[in-house]
């Protein structure tokens, strides 16, 4: 079901009707044809526990519900935007990231000790990621927000890909992710490489990155 | 990919260069320009504000937006101007007997076969006639047809249409949790309330964000107004602004 369609590197066409459904961030909404609602919400279709998660955990941005019948442009801050195509996978993203996904999909928060136990809290807080991160799960289409084009990298066992903080966008799959320092003496007397912080991610998937060391 | 290397000769006359800068070839001729579009020239031309003196009979008969008259310079001579807009793509247009509206900050630049009046809607600039214009934008130009609402910031202009008029939708405060919405204020606002509603025929033209470029033009209007307003009309203007401005930090 191709229903988003990139017009061109940054806007996004939707097609929305009854049963497909989709939340996007607010006030994305570049143009759309049709009877299209745009209703706020403070759930984005995770019920109040997660509503509340998710607040707790500062994984919350400013959704709307988008309903109707129509065809719906969007786009935001003249940032890359990026389609991923879930088939009962998980997408773990920064919920700052997300342009628009199908309601369909079903959104979690997730904490980092989770993945890594201490190493994660670490990871949040080195990284600025902090310490929860956004799931999206089930059949459909999430796009994601980016500062530059997005490289999906594969990632195979015997492959782990290691990735700039400031890059990562998103991944996807049963990937391992950790924070791998290459911290030395010489970063300690300010002659390191700045590159003292990287990403490893190991597992089978793929890692989404973007062309830019922007944080968005 | 290798970027070429261009001299006066081989630089595109009246084409792009990139996505992101335009050449414009003066003969003789004459251009208007927005202020500090112009980034690089070869050739004689000097650049002169639409105050001076030998300009009077041509702006007279083309420039008619007083309030933009600041913004813009002529350029004449002989040689070839290169323009451009913090690293928005630019796209020049022809108009043949035509007429198109567009956002003031995002035109560059007109050849004077064109004609420019103030539009209705404020922040709006029309052409009329035949002619080159170049206008940038943030991402690619992306043409539609009405019927099509469009968030304000993401439209860029519009040709051959009506005038649009302005759609607003609270649909989400009916209803029983809408009242309540309402008067609690939680749940917030979805922030696409307001759309310009554009029917009948005709084109279009959207950017691909909301980022919009500075109008001192529309800042100006604004300003020159605030004076009718009184006491309560501007503590409710600074409500609102503060309003605004937390929404675009969000």
């Amino acid at each position: 079901m191709p229903g988003y369609t990139a017009i061109n590197a940054k806007m996004l066409q939707v097609d929305i009707a009854p049963g497909r459904e989709a939340y996007s961030r607010r006030g994305a909404m570049l143009a759309y044809t049709g009877h299209v609602d745009f209703a706020p919400t403070a759930t984005a279709g995770q019920g109040i526990g997660g509503a509340l998660g998710r607040a707790v955990a500062g994984e919350r941005e400013a959704m709307m519900h988008v309903t109707g019948h129509g065809t719906v442009l969007f786009g935001r801050g003249g940032l890359e935007t990026h389609v991923v195509e879930l088939r009962g996978d998980t997408l773990f993203v920064e919920a700052d990231r997300l342009l628009v996904h199908d309601a369909s999909l079903q959104t979690g928060t997730m904490f980092m000790g989770e993945q890594g136990g201490l190493r994660g809290v670490v990871r949040g807080a080195v990284t600025g990621q902090g310490l929860f991160t956004t799931t999206l799960t089930g059949h459909g289409s999430v796009a994601v927000l980016a500062h530059g084009g997005v490289l999906e990298l594969p990632i195979r066992p015997d492959r782990p890909v290691h990735v700039d903080p400031q890059a990562y966008v998103a991944h996807r799959g049963d990937v391992e992710n950790r924070l791998a320092t290459a911290a030395g003496l010489r970063d300690l007397v300010g002659r390191g490489s700045g590159e003292a912080f990287q990403l490893r991610l190991s597992g089978t998937g793929s890692v989404f990155v973007q062309a830019s060391e922007e944080k968005i | 990919m290798s970027t070429p290397t261009f001299s006066a000769a081989t630089l595109p006359a009246n084409d792009n260069v990139s996505s992101y800068a335009f050449g414009v070839e003066l003969n003789g001729g004459r251009w208007f320009a927005q202020k500090g579009k112009m980034i690089a020239y070869y050739g004689q031309i000097s650049f002169e504000a639409l105050s001076a003196g030998p300009l009077d009979s041509l702006v007279a008969s083309h420039f008619h937006s007083p309030l933009y008259a600041h913004d813009w310079i002529v350029a004449s001579g002989s040689g070839k101007l290169l323009l451009a807009d913090r690293g928005f793509d630019v796209n020049s247009f022809d108009l043949d007997d035509g007429n198109l509206t567009i956002r003031a900050g995002n035109l560059l630049a007109f050849e004077p076969g064109l004609e420019l009046k103030q539009s209705i809607i404020p922040g709006f600039l029309t052409l009329l006639g035949t002619g080159r214009f170049v206008a940038a934008s943030n991402g690619p130009v992306h043409f539609v047809e009405p019927p099509i609402r469009v968030d304000p910031q993401a439209l860029l202009g519009w040709a051959d249409c009506p005038s649009p008029c302005h759609h607003y939708d609270h649909s989400y405060m009916r209803g029983a949790l809408g009242t309540a919405r309402m008067l609690t204020g939680l749940g917030g606002q979805s922030g696409e309330e307001h759309q310009f509603d554009f029917t009948g025929r005709g084109t279009v033209l959207m950017q691909s964000s909301e980022t919009v470029a500075a109008d001192g033009g529309l800042l100006r209007q604004i300003e020159g107004q605030l004076g009718l307003l009184g006491t309560s009309g501007l503590q409710r203007l600074h409500q609102t602004i503060g309003a605004r401005l937390q929404a675009e930090r969000d």
